[in-house]
């Protein structure tokens, strides 16, 4: 019960610095002649933040003769689902003005396109699940335990993080090679599962927890195990899921080890298709709305996750920034 | 300078012990928690890092061959080749240094000014703030494809098209040298810029109101308060955003890889016009299998973000003990 009311205090403390407001100077506010005026170049730049996405969801749904007019249109003429699947295609025939849809591609892979979607999930909920999970007990040692080498454990970990990644991509390839780990599942997971940031952001959250609630829980007799699952970890919510939304966005994005630990095309995920799908449109202004297609629908489902976290999400920025 | 020594010596206040038993006390459990994590973190981030290390002093290619293609230690052989000699390397080396200097301070200013734009806590700006940061959890690729289409060279690229409607010919914006750096730095602010927003937004708001109401009782004017009150107050949060900003800008890989390639199997388009260091990285490593060549590229990308890290730090440091 305890644990819970911390938890509630430490969630309300953190809404209240981020959603406190309106109490300071604000230079851009004029006053004045043109204060009405002053908003527009905010609004300007509005237009030019949403139009890649405006322009990825309108060319998806139009025909192959209307992307190739000069100059576009900014609205669709028609709007056609071809672009997904187009019903009127046929693999034997050649058939002027008439794509081959999204999921009609990839023709050798098992799914089509569909199986990089399957790809990409399996590989960010297994990462995200499993990075958490490790990352979090080792925190928990790290932050409320105390033992000798403790100290240069976390100053390792802390130190690693100003290695930039790709300081250990070629041994890290060749690694996964040895292991015979190329081109399959293990070598997405595997090395993605120890990450230094998670550690030292957990650390840091649970640091802030008074080292009384897992004393009391320890006098009452809780083992180790008892006191991670009951209290460490509804205590870490917020943190986890803030960490959770990072790491799951960030795997879902992941292009360059992916490229680089896939070999045949039905290992690729998301963004690996995305690039395999470019390079073979090979410029042609007709397999644009293909590609833009693609490009929405990998886009999408990090999209909804910020919408249905947003509270989090900001939440966990300010707090891993401001620190 | 001496009492601000001794000023600094008695403010300063060991922090208090983490922790309450001692390891042994807690039995195997510590050890089974912290073991997953450190296991895996040895294999996958300690070892990378030390093998590249010594890679790095080898000339070490896909196939060892004692006659056609021999492995082995060349001492500093590789660094001071790159350093020395490679023109492709230098190139690199100086495309990275103008695209991470316009990225950095022109991402710093736009999200500066973002934030301060967007902070009263209106139901438009809390629509805005979402719009500006949708970038940041969209897939890079995605992006890039987007972006690819708006710089065709071509009268069906979205920018030609634009400009057509002035009566001006159609550029080639992606194969024009002096364009490929502006165009990387625009698309990493219009990627980055609502990041640092969030950043400088939760900033803002931990500033207490009272200063300024302090401020105004004594006379500041507006631009007084701005310049004493919240950019001083803001400065953790620059270092931050700045640092976070050069680490990030310094391992650009996505849009050189997508938008420059050269004809087969190399990076860095026309005349290598946007060839950066770690699509060199890559481009030794893995289009040409130099891999000891590559790790040394590696290292070098580390010594300088750790340096600038460092100067960073002292920098701001210093800047402090002048006030």
């Amino acid at each position: 019960m305890n644990a819970k009311r911390t938890e509630k205090r430490l969630e309300r403390k953190n809404d209240e610095l981020m959603e406190r407001s309106g109490n300071f100077e604000n230079p851009f506010e004029t006053k004045g002649r043109f204060s009405k005026y002053a908003r527009v170049p905010i609004y300007l730049l509005t237009v030019v933040m949403i139009a890649p996405y405006y322009w990825m969801i309108t060319s998806s749904f139009k025909s192959v003769k209307e992307l190739q007019k000069v100059p576009p249109t900014i609205f669709p003429e028609k709007w056609i689902p071809g672009n997904y699947w187009d019903p009127n295609y046929d693999p034997n025939m050649y058939q002027q003005d008439i794509m081959q849809g999204l999921f009609q591609r990839f023709t050798k892979v098992e799914f089509g396109f569909g199986r990089f979607f399957l790809n990409s999930f399996f590989i960010t909920t297994t990462i995200t699940i499993l990075t958490l999970l490790i990352g979090s007990l080792a925190a928990y040692v790290v932050a409320k335990h105390r033992f000798k080498a403790k100290r240069a454990i976390y100053l390792v970990i802390i130190g690693s993080m100003m290695i930039p990644w790709q300081v250990g991509l070629i041994p890290g390839f060749l690694l996964v090679d040895d292991l015979g780990w190329l081109n399959t599942f293990w070598a997405y997971i595997i090395p993605a599962l120890p990450k230094a940031f998670i550690v030292f952001f957990l650390v840091q959250y649970l640091s802030s927890i008074p080292d009384e609630l897992i004393e009391a829980a320890r006098i009452d007799g809780a083992r180790e195990w008892t006191i991670y699952f009951r209290i460490v970890l509804p205590l870490l919510k917020p943190a986890m899921i803030a960490m959770m939304i990072f790491t799951a966005i960030g795997e879902w994005n992941n292009f360059l080890w992916p490229l680089i630990i896939t070999q045949s095309q039905d290992m690729a995920n998301l963004p690996v298709a995305l690039a395999l799908l470019k390079n073979s449109g090979a410029g042609n202004i007709g397999t644009q709305g293909v590609i833009m297609a693609a490009a929405l629908l990998v886009s999408l489902p990090t999209i909804i996750l910020y919408f249905l976290t947003q509270r989090h999400f900001i939440r966990g920025i300010a707090l891993s920034g401001i620190k | 300078m001496a009492t601000k020594q001794i000023n600094s010596n008695i403010s300063y206040t060991p922090t208090k012990k983490k922790g309450f038993y001692k390891f042994s006390e807690s039995g195997i459990a510590s050890y089974v928690m912290l073991a997953p994590f450190v296991l895996l973190f040895i294999v996958w981030a300690v070892y990378p890092v030390l093998s590249s290390l010594r890679l790095s002093f080898m000339r070490y290619n896909a196939i060892c061959d004692e006659t056609l293609s021999p492995c082995g230690s060349v001492g500093f052989g590789n660094y001071t080749y790159l350093i020395l000699q490679d023109s492709r390397f230098h190139k690199a080396l100086l495309n990275t240094s103008l695209y991470v200097i316009g990225a950095v301070t022109l991402g710093l200013i736009a999200s500066l000014s973002l934030s301060l734009a967007l902070q009263a806590d209106t139901r438009a700006n809390r629509v805005l703030r979402v719009i500006f940061f949708l970038p940041s959890v969209t897939s890079g690729i995605a992006v890039v494809l987007v972006w690819g289409w708006v710089f065709r060279g071509d009268d069906v690229g979205l920018l030609n098209s634009l400009l057509s409607w002035f009566g001006i010919a159609p550029v080639e914006w992606l194969a024009t040298p002096s364009l490929a750096i502006p165009i990387l730095i625009f698309m990493s602010i219009w990627g980055g810029a609502g990041f640092g927003m969030v950043l400088f937004l939760a900033g803002l708001n931990a500033i207490p109101a009272m200063y300024y109401e302090a401020a105004v009782i004594d006379g500041a004017n507006r631009r007084d308060r701005f310049r004493y009150i919240t950019l001083p107050l803001l400065k953790p949060v620059m270092v931050y955003v700045v640092i976070t900003g050069t680490i990030g800008a310094f391992q650009i890989f996505e849009g050189v890889y997508l938008l420059f390639p050269t004809s087969v199997g190399s990076i860095g388009g026309l005349k290598d016009m946007a060839l950066m260091i770690v699509p060199y990285l890559y481009d030794m490593g893995f289009n040409r299998f130099r891999l000891g060549y590559a790790s040394a590229v590696a290292w070098i990308l580390f010594a300088i973000i750790f340096t600038i890290s460092l100067i960073n730090i002292r920098v701001t440091k210093s800047l402090e003990d002048l006030r």
